[in-house]
């Protein structure tokens, strides 16, 4: 299988610096390995830590249960959810598998339209800062949802993209990414729903351009 | 799928998400198990099942450990626990036995099997499972010969793929 | 994407209507629509394959029809 890579870049919050990174227009067994050998391992002490600390469960992250195996094997040779991945440094520093099919657009004028919906979406730990002080690599989500929005694209969607946030994430969807908040989908568990429109699109990636 | 992010794009996006959180996702709350389901003839099976609460309370004290203690170190409901200890009929939350199993780094897959969660897929394990709780007793300290029951038990769980 | 390959696909009036009436309500070039419906029919294939029945919800009455697989 050949893997399609595009060249990134992350900066290392140490030292300020760019280094660089790949996308991979997929989710591989290395990934795989990486998540139970290294996320994995690295969440559950978090944990321990955010026990220890006194926070509340409430505020754990709330993607600690994911099973990125599991969803992988779910989906596998399923035309209508490619995953991709941000490997750096040797490991995978993100993951995120998208849906083509089974999602539309809400938004008014944009209702019925095709969409690249997000399902899910997670950095490394040691990415996070609530969970690691300072973390390693920012720019992952950035990165992330620009091959969504890239995919939306290439399918002729226009660049239109979906996705329910987890609560601690509002943040970045409704400012870096520009994201219209439609409230919170009392289908989804109450997470909030956020769609990007074409324009929107546009102006993402743009925001990258400016200053 | 041809795509260019120039170098600076990602170093000023990077900028701008600064230490956001990303994550994304529906059935984010507990999605491990979505769509799971137990077998209908393991499910409905009302066998009571010694082994599986002896095993969760052995390793559970040989760490010197309260049950408060594991539910929150294992990140497990603690009435779940309590019930899977002390109540051989309670089939314990797939996420419980799933948890556990990686808490005590033993396969997910016998772990299920002995909870009565899976199908059981080596006889054998049964066997096994019932000469342990037959060999452990339930008393506060753990005495050489629960501790030796428990190895081998756990050796013959670790042969589960 | 990989290498692509091609195909020449023949339609009756009627699909090539369709298809065109489609393309346009969706903002979809011909070819675009077509590997959306592929994928499609694939979650569909793998839902009943699983088990699964299919139905659509009326979101207003919440009323549930089931759309016959023959």
């Amino acid at each position: 299988m050949t893997v399609e890579v595009t060249e990134v870049h992350l900066m290392d919050v140490a030292s300020g610096e760019s280094v660089a990174a790949e996308l991979w227009h997929v989710i591989t067994e290395e990934q795989l390995a990486d998540w139970e050998g290294e996320w994995v391992p690295e969440l559950f002490r978090a944990m321990q830590r955010l026990r220890r600390a006194g926070v509340e469960r409430a505020h754990w992250p709330q993607s600690r249960h994911w099973d990125w195996r599991r969803k992988v094997a779910a989906l596998q040779g399923m035309l209508a959810n490619p995953g991709f991945s941000i490997v750096c440094d040797g490991a995978t520093q993100g993951m995120m598998i998208v849906d083509t099919v089974k999602h539309r657009g809400r938004l008014d004028g944009q209702q019925g339209q095709h969409l690249v919906y997000v399902e899910f979406v997670e950095n490394a730990p040691w990415n996070r800062a609530e969970l690691f002080d300072p973390p390693r690599y920012r720019g992952v989500g950035s990165i992330l949802i620009r091959a969504a929005v890239a995919l939306s694209e290439e399918l002729e969607f226009h660049g239109r993209i979906g996705l329910h946030s987890l609560p601690q994430a509002n943040g970045f969807y409704a400012n870096t990414c520009g994201m219209t908040d439609l409230g919170a989908d009392p289908d989804h568990e109450g997470l909030r729903y956020f769609e990007m429109t074409p324009e929107d699109a546009q102006a993402f990636i743009a925001k990258g351009r400016s200053k | 799928m041809k795509i260019e992010i120039s170098k600076d794009w990602c170093l000023r996006m990077a900028q701008r998400e600064g230490d956001a959180e990303i994550g994304a996702g529906r059935l984010a709350i507990d999605p491990v198990f979505d769509g799971e389901r137990i077998p209908a003839d393991v499910a409905e099976e009302e066998s009571p099942n010694v082994a599986f609460g002896r095993f969760v309370n052995l390793m559970r004290r040989q760490r010197g450990m309260s049950l408060e203690q594991l539910a929150d170190d294992a990140d497990v409901d603690m009435a779940d626990l309590v019930e899977a200890e002390s109540d051989p009929y309670h089939r314990p939350e797939l996420r419980t036995a799933y948890q556990l199993a990686n808490y005590f780094k033993v396969p997910q897959a016998g772990l299920m099997q002995v909870a009565g969660l899976a199908a059981l897929k080596d006889a054998r394990l049964f066997d096994e499972g019932v000469r342990f709780a037959a060999r452990s007793e339930s008393t506060a300290e753990l005495t050489p010969e629960e501790g030796a029951a428990l190895e081998a038990f756990v050796a013959v769980l670790s042969e589960q793929k | 994407m990989a290498a692509k390959r091609t195909m020449t696909l023949n339609l009756t009036e009627a699909e090539m209507a369709v298809l065109e009436a489609l393309s346009e309500k969706r903002e979809l070039s011909k070819t675009a629509l077509l590997r959306q419906a592929l994928r499609m029919y694939q979650v569909i294939e793998a839902r009943l394959e699983s088990g699964n029945k299919l139905f659509f919800e009326n979101e207003a009455t919440k009323e549930k029809v089931e759309v016959m697989m023959l």
